[in-house]
């Protein structure tokens, strides 16, 4: 199962894993030889459950810490980590290659959930996002795409909000992800723009289904309500029906990156 | 030629530096001069880069400084021309001289500089007109681009003509431009829109194109050269069935008229545009020619100033064409660049052009179809069958962005990804992307080499992760 040749070409080693069994052997050979046993469970509890904590034997091979975020990191830290991993990579190749790890580790979308109403708007290449919000009141996201990088993309915004509440989710804006710096060839809104697109369908559907389970508990206006309304005029930019436009002059991270900052 | 390629004589009184940049683009008339003898001494454009003959490609290549640089640490290989093409430094020049020497409103003023803008944006007409051998170069509309010049005919011409049932009948291959316009005005005339597909050669089928005329057909509109199949159709002989039925013909000549020679006489299409910028020229400015007893029948599409003839407080009487056509102040220095970039491109000859790129573009299709699981669309190229010089396609597997991603990113090469503004054609190919490479007089074999080589090892690097 360990063709560690694979391995070696990584400047650092990979952020994410998974100590899931891999589909079949020579699918995700890149995560075995390095996976602590003790340790992965922490990423999969930020996944699949919140009620788990984190675990005390943090692997000393890997140099960040989001393997141990524990439960309650905020959507903020978890921004800053992703952004330092990103920096630390300096070899343009390496980023891809994490990209296309992080595009790996993605949970699988259902064939059911591949559907036109979740295709997120406005992308050169076909992204289905799925989103719910769960009982903790908290969203939880899914998504699949037909480009590898895109699935990067997505998994790594993923791994900042799943799980978020709404507000951390709204609270994302393009400038933060620019910083993570994998690259801004063009600050301009495009339709190559894989990143703020989806972001922008999180954002927008999120507040979608506030509103819904807002309206669900008898029309009751959430403690944050105006919060929510400043956050939805930042919601309206292209590619949705929207009154407001918004000036995205620095765009989030487009498909085509800069790997020589 | 030379005449037509140096500014007007009495241009250099008009400021002192003018002379020494008048001087500067004289010494550069005389060397391309040079050259083209020297081509002529050559045989023929040849691919070849033995010292012995120089290709087209390696001659120009010194005229666009643009592809001299290096783009994440690569050589940049530009292989996008057929989204927009590089302009040489004389066009830049024209432009530049411009707005530095002789920049005034046109068609209004009296005084020196608004005459002599205005004999060089009429000029520029006329150079368009003589490029594709319009008979008059009132038949040419300066429009900002083909989309707007196609708009144009909808709005104008189909609004006025198109009554409920009429059909339009246009390709599944036709760029957005030559499809939305129609959906446009067919939702508010009632016209109906009839589509060709392809045939087994990846084609628009020109039998079943011919099958669906009938008289209640109004207008054919399709492409000259795809621009994602690098076909090319018949104009001529659908030209002749079209008129055969009372229906006029709307030629989209974006992917030919900067690669070959046009000539609207011969093809007798009623309507035909083409953008500037594909053809060495600035953006912002296109053309759209019209047969004169055609545009003199057309109401107005924009208004505005320059269209008018008289204006009242209830009513306006309307200028004669082309000027009802252009409201407002035109691209007046653009217009006169792409007069600059049809001077460059008549001194090399658009028949060289064209014999250069048939050759690379065959080069391209061969080496692209020699890599594996490469799928390309459109025609082969033979003996019959010309195909242009551009190649979207697809590799197994690997998305067309993702491709075009590393390509950039790892070797410099700049390749488009996405449906090229053909949605339906790629529905209809049952993708959803593809990839495009697309060639023009300035790509050399090596460009070609370059981009195989890098294709290659991109491949190779995504199925590493498989």
């Amino acid at each position: 199962m360990n063709t560690s040749s694979s391995f070696k070409v990584f400047a650092s080693p990979p952020l994410i894993f998974s100590s899931r069994p891999p589909k079949n052997a020579s699918q995700n050979p890149r995560f075995s030889s390095k996976v602590p046993r003790s340790c992965p469970k922490t990423i999969r509890c930020m996944r699949d459950s919140l009620n788990l904590r984190s675990s005390p034997n943090a692997p000393s091979a890997l140099s960040f810490a989001t393997v141990e975020a524990p439960l309650g990191t905020k959507t903020s830290d978890k921004l800053r980590i992703l952004v330092s991993e990103f920096r630390s990579l300096t070899e343009p190749i390496d980023r891809v290659k994490r990209l296309l790890n992080y595009a790996a580790d993605l949970a699988p979308l259902d064939d059911t959930a591949r559907v036109s109403a979740n295709r997120v708007p406005g992308c050169t290449t076909q992204v289905w996002l799925d989103i719910k919000m769960d009982e903790f009141g908290r969203m939880r996201f899914k998504a699949d795409s037909d480009s590898e990088i895109s699935k990067g993309f997505c998994s790594c915004l993923i791994w900042i909000l799943d799980g978020a509440k709404p507000e951390e989710v709204m609270g994302v804006r393009s400038e933060d992800l620019s910083e993570m710096n994998v690259g801004v060839h063009g600050k301009e809104q495009s339709r190559v723009n894989t990143w703020q697109n989806v972001l922008m369908t999180m954002q927008k559907r999120t507040m979608t289904l506030v509103a819904a389970d807002v309206a669900h508990r008898g029309g009751e206006r959430p403690p944050h309500h105006h919060k929510h309304d400043l956050l939805f005029k930042y919601v309206n930019g292209s590619y949705m029906e929207s009154s407001t436009v918004h000036d995205y002059s620095i765009s989030l991270l487009p498909l085509y990156y800069d790997f020589t900052i | 030629m030379e005449g037509v390629a140096m500014k007007l004589p009495s241009f250099k009184s008009l400021a002192p530096n003018a002379i020494s940049i008048g001087h500067r683009s004289f010494s550069r008339v005389r060397r391309s001069s040079s050259l083209s003898v020297f081509s002529a001494a050559s045989s023929s454009a040849t691919v070849a880069t033995n010292s012995e003959s120089v290709s087209l490609g390696h001659r120009v290549r010194k005229d666009f400084r643009i592809l001299h640089q290096e783009v994440n640490g690569s050589k940049l290989v530009y292989l996008d021309s057929a989204a927009t093409s590089q302009k040489p430094s004389v066009v830049l020049e024209a432009l530049q001289n411009y707005y530095e020497f002789y920049n005034s409103n046109v068609h209004r003023g009296i005084h020196y500089l608004s005459a002599k803008a205005t004999d060089e944006f009429e000029l520029a007409r006329k150079k368009v007109a003589r490029f594709i051998n319009a008979s008059d170069s009132k038949e040419i509309v300066f429009t900002r681009n083909a989309t707007e010049a196609i708009n144009l005919v909808a709005y104008s011409w189909g609004l006025l003509n198109l009554k409920p049932g009429d059909e339009v009948i246009l390709t599944v291959a036709e760029h957005h431009s030559c499809i939305v316009p129609w959906q446009l005005v067919s939702e508010k005339t009632g016209a109906v829109l009839k589509y060709v597909m392809l045939n087994e050669d990846e084609v628009p089928d020109v039998d079943k194109l011919r099958e669906m005329l009938s008289p209640k057909t109004k207008l054919v509109a399709v492409h000259h050269v795809s621009n994602v199949l690098a076909s090319c159709l018949p104009i001529e002989e659908i030209v002749v069935c079209a008129h055969n039925v009372g229906a006029k013909v709307l030629v989209d000549a974006c992917q030919s008229v900067p690669h070959m020679v046009v000539d609207v006489q011969k093809l007798n299409a009623d309507f035909l545009v083409a953008s500037s910028h594909k053809m060495c020229g600035p953006t912002g400015i296109g053309f759209l020619y019209g047969r004169s007893d055609l545009l003199q029948s057309m109401p107005p599409f924009l208004g505005g100033g320059e269209m008018i003839s008289d204006v009242f407080l209830d009513h306006s009487t309307y200028a004669e064409p082309p000027s009802r056509f252009e409201a407002g102040t035109p691209a007046i220095g653009e217009a006169i660049a792409l007069g600059a970039a049809i001077d460059y491109l008549s001194e090399i000859g658009m028949p060289k052009i064209h014999e250069y790129e048939v050759e690379l573009g065959k080069y391209l299709y061969e080496k692209l179809s020699s890599l594996p699981d490469v799928r390309i669309y459109g025609p082969r190229p033979s003996e019959s069958v010309h195909r242009g010089a551009l190649c979207s396609f697809n590799v197994e597997g690997l998305h067309p962005t993702d491709l075009a991603t590393f390509l950039d990113q790892q070797h410099g090469v700049a390749i488009r990804s996405g449906h090229h503004c053909a949605q339906p054609l790629h529905r209809y190919l049952g993708v959803n992307a593809s990839a495009r490479a697309s060639l023009y007089f300035y790509n050399t074999k090596e460009d070609v080499d370059s981009f195989v080589v890098a294709l290659a090892d991109t491949v190779s690097f995504f199925n590493s992760f498989k």
